[in-house]
């Protein structure tokens, strides 16, 4: 385990919050009617995705869970965020060229596809991770998903594969407790994610998803065993979510409001929150480069919502050229 | 007489079947809160052990509702998105159709797959089918398709007292339409098409949210042309004995479908046409259905799925002028 560096601290914070101000961009335009599609936030999940993804090379592949619609797992490893509200809004400078709704892609970095239907994501993993592995250039793929996902039954077969053929998949998964408006306690008698690992043979490791350094920590290992040639972990992150399940719809659980109390309580562990404090106290950071921080996150977000406006709309000629590769 | 909104309309006929028959129930994600609202309030009324908030599983959710409807009992299971009948593919197109045969006509699976569909919202290939050809070529399946309150309320009523396996897709786009309906119970049967609107130069038979089109197009093209539109509302079982009636009459026809055009809902029943009226034709039977791509999200959608002015353009052609 390498120490980090000051540099890489930073790297951290600021995508934390660069994350934030992308993902409460689109909440906005969200409520604005701007957005041509749903939007599910990332607020609160902020860490873990930041914390995973940067350990990502360029050459890896990435499979995104829905919160935040790519933006925590595209923004520490250089993939420009404008491209995701640009999409959203529908424009060709989208990365999917305005065609896709919400899909987030990016075939430079190894996005190569976010699930419309949940689940799929642990086999098309497997996919990625068995390329690598025939690639042998020590390649891995990094599968996101949150507690929900888990429930389908492609999690279970990508799990036994991927173990059974140690494929290099580092699965991470976002733990909220929730899927939808359903509190997973009264759909599954497992508490524990990673205990579902074990029963596959895979090392499965349970972290405080709001503690983006702890994220870091247990994906490095999870990092170094897949590209080693090991085989696949599983990082189960525990987090929250702080918003609704996507914009415009009502915060309950089942069908009552869920409750004030935890929301306040996770709250005050805010992901983004707790880091800035930690670094604060090491010096890393102080009050003045906070600002700075912000305040190019504002600007830069501030850009890519005029960049979407006034980008042009897909040629709808195009279309039937995409369904069918030469 | 009250008025319900489409999603109400669902709910409401939902209820009435819960408080007639005790072996209903609701099954699937989130549907004690419901986010297409179609069963929305019924938790409060039967309580979560007949209105089932399920895991994130819809193999298991769809093949519990086989087994359970083989055992006796009448559940609705709700698929959220009709998108989701791929994940339960199985269950649904091999097991829930097929069981009754496999059983030698002795075991039925009486029960209800719910699900919203078609465009309207811009969310892209996964969120915006309508699956009806795939489900019209699964023999044992049965087909709903409401395009309004009114039809939504007493098709359900039918198919969750079917004895088969019946689809059910509401449209989203349907969702914001309300509609008189009245104080007394009433069932549609499946398999009877309705005429919305008559008329003597031309047949446009239109499916679920695209009746909507073809009436608003018919309206825009009165004084123009004459046009009758009909609703087959269910698609198996399909009564092609009111289409063939009325194209003996206009001679001329269009069918408009929000599924992919290729292998279509569109294409079976033109070939029905030809089969049964083809000495009245005046011209080839036309059709007008979503191109044949995925469904692109955004500002592509209206490119892939037919809006209304080509809704005009395709009933004008059809017409000859
Ligand atoms: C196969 C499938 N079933 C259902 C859905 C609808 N859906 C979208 S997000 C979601 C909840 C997901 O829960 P989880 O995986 O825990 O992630 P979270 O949204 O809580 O972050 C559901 C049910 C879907 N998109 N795909």
């Amino acid at each position: 385990m390498k120490e980090l560096s000051k540099q890489d601290l930073l790297h951290l914070y600021r995508s934390l919050i660069r994350t934030r101000k992308f993902d409460q961009l689109n909440v906005r335009l969200a409520a604005e009617g701007k957005l041509l599609t749903f939007y599910h936030s990332a607020h609160g999940h902020e860490a873990v995705g930041v914390g995973a993804s940067s350990l990502a090379r360029d050459d890896d592949y990435l499979f995104i869970h829905h919160r935040g619609h790519g933006l925590p797992y595209s923004i520490p490893r250089g993939i420009d965020p404008k491209s995701c509200v640009a999409e959203h809004m529908g424009r060709a400078t989208g990365w999917g060229g305005g065609i896709t709704g919400f899909h987030a892609v990016d075939k430079e970095k190894g996005v190569l596809s976010s699930a419309g239907t949940i689940g799929s994501g642990f086999v098309l993993s497997a996919g990625y991770g068995l390329a690598a592995k025939k690639n042998g250039r020590g390649q891995i793929a990094f599968c996101f998903s949150g507690d929900g996902g888990v429930q389908r039954g492609q999690f279970h077969e990508a799990m036994n594969l991927c173990a059974a053929w140690k494929l290099p998949v580092v699965f991470v998964v976002e733990n909220n407790g929730m899927a939808w408006f359903t509190p997973n306690c009264d759909t599954t008698a497992v508490e524990h994610v990673a205990d579902l690992a074990k029963a596959y043979q895979v090392p499965g490791e349970i972290v405080d998803g709001m503690d983006v350094l702890a994220v870091y920590r247990a994906t490095e290992k999870a990092v170094e065993r897949a590209r080693k040639g090991e085989g696949p972990s599983l990082i189960e992150c525990k987090t929250f979510r702080y918003r609704p399940h996507s914009e415009g719809r009502p915060d309950v659980s089942h069908y009552e409001p869920r409750s004030k109390e935890e929301i306040a309580s996770w709250m005050e562990r805010d992901p983004v929150r707790l880091f800035e404090e930690k670094l604060l106290k090491k010096k890393v950071l102080t009050a003045a480069l906070i600002e700075e921080i912000a305040r190019e996150a504002d600007e830069e977000s501030a850009a890519a919502e005029k960049f979407s406006f006034d980008s042009p709309f897909p040629d709808p000629a195009r279309l039937p050229d995409m369904v069918y590769a030469p | 007489m009250k008025e319900l909104m489409y999603w109400n309309a669902i709910s409401e006929a939902i209820a009435e079947e819960m408080a007639r028959d005790e072996k209903v129930f609701v099954i699937g994600e989130n549907v004690q809160e419901s986010p297409f609202l179609a069963t929305k309030g019924l938790v409060q009324q039967f309580g979560p052990e007949r209105v089932m908030d399920a895991p994130l599983s819809e193999l298991a959710i769809a093949g519990a509702t086989v087994g359970a409807a083989m055992a006796g009992y009448r559940p609705v299971c709700d698929l959220t998105f009709a998108d989701f009948i791929y994940c339960a593919a199985d269950e649904v197109l091999m097991k829930a159709a097929q069981q009754y045969f496999i059983h030698n006509g002795e075991v039925g699976v009486p029960c209800v797959f719910l699900g919203v569909a078609g465009g309207g919202f811009g969310n892209g290939p996964e969120h915006s089918r309508i699956p009806a050809a795939m489900v019209m070529h699964n023999p044992g399946l049965k087909l709903a398709m409401p395009s309004n309150p009114y039809d939504a309320k007493g098709l359900m009523k039918a198919a969750i007292r079917d004895n088969n396996p019946v689809c059910f897709f509401f449209h989203k786009k349907c969702m914001p339409m309300k509609q008189a309906i009245p104080d007394e119970e009433y069932v549609i049967p499946l398999g009877q098409a309705e005429v919305k609107r008559s008329g003597t130069d031309v047949t446009v038979v239109a499916t679920s949210y695209m009746v909507n089109l073809a009436l608003e197009a018919a309206k825009q093209l009165e004084g123009k042309l004459s046009v009758e539109v009909i609703d087959p509302r269910t698609l198996v079982p399909l009564d092609m004995e009111t289409i063939v009636a009325s194209v003996k009459k206009t001679n001329r026809v269009v069918i408009i479908d929000e599924d992919t055009e290729c292998c279509g809902v569109a294409a079976e029943i033109a070939q029905q046409i030809n089969e049964q009226a083809f000495d009245y034709l005046d011209a080839p039977v036309s059709r007008l259905c979503a191109a044949n791509s995925p469904i692109a999200g955004a500002a592509m959608e209206k490119y892939v799925i037919p809006q209304l002015p080509q809704v005009i353009k395709a009933i004008e052609t059809a017409a000859g002028i």
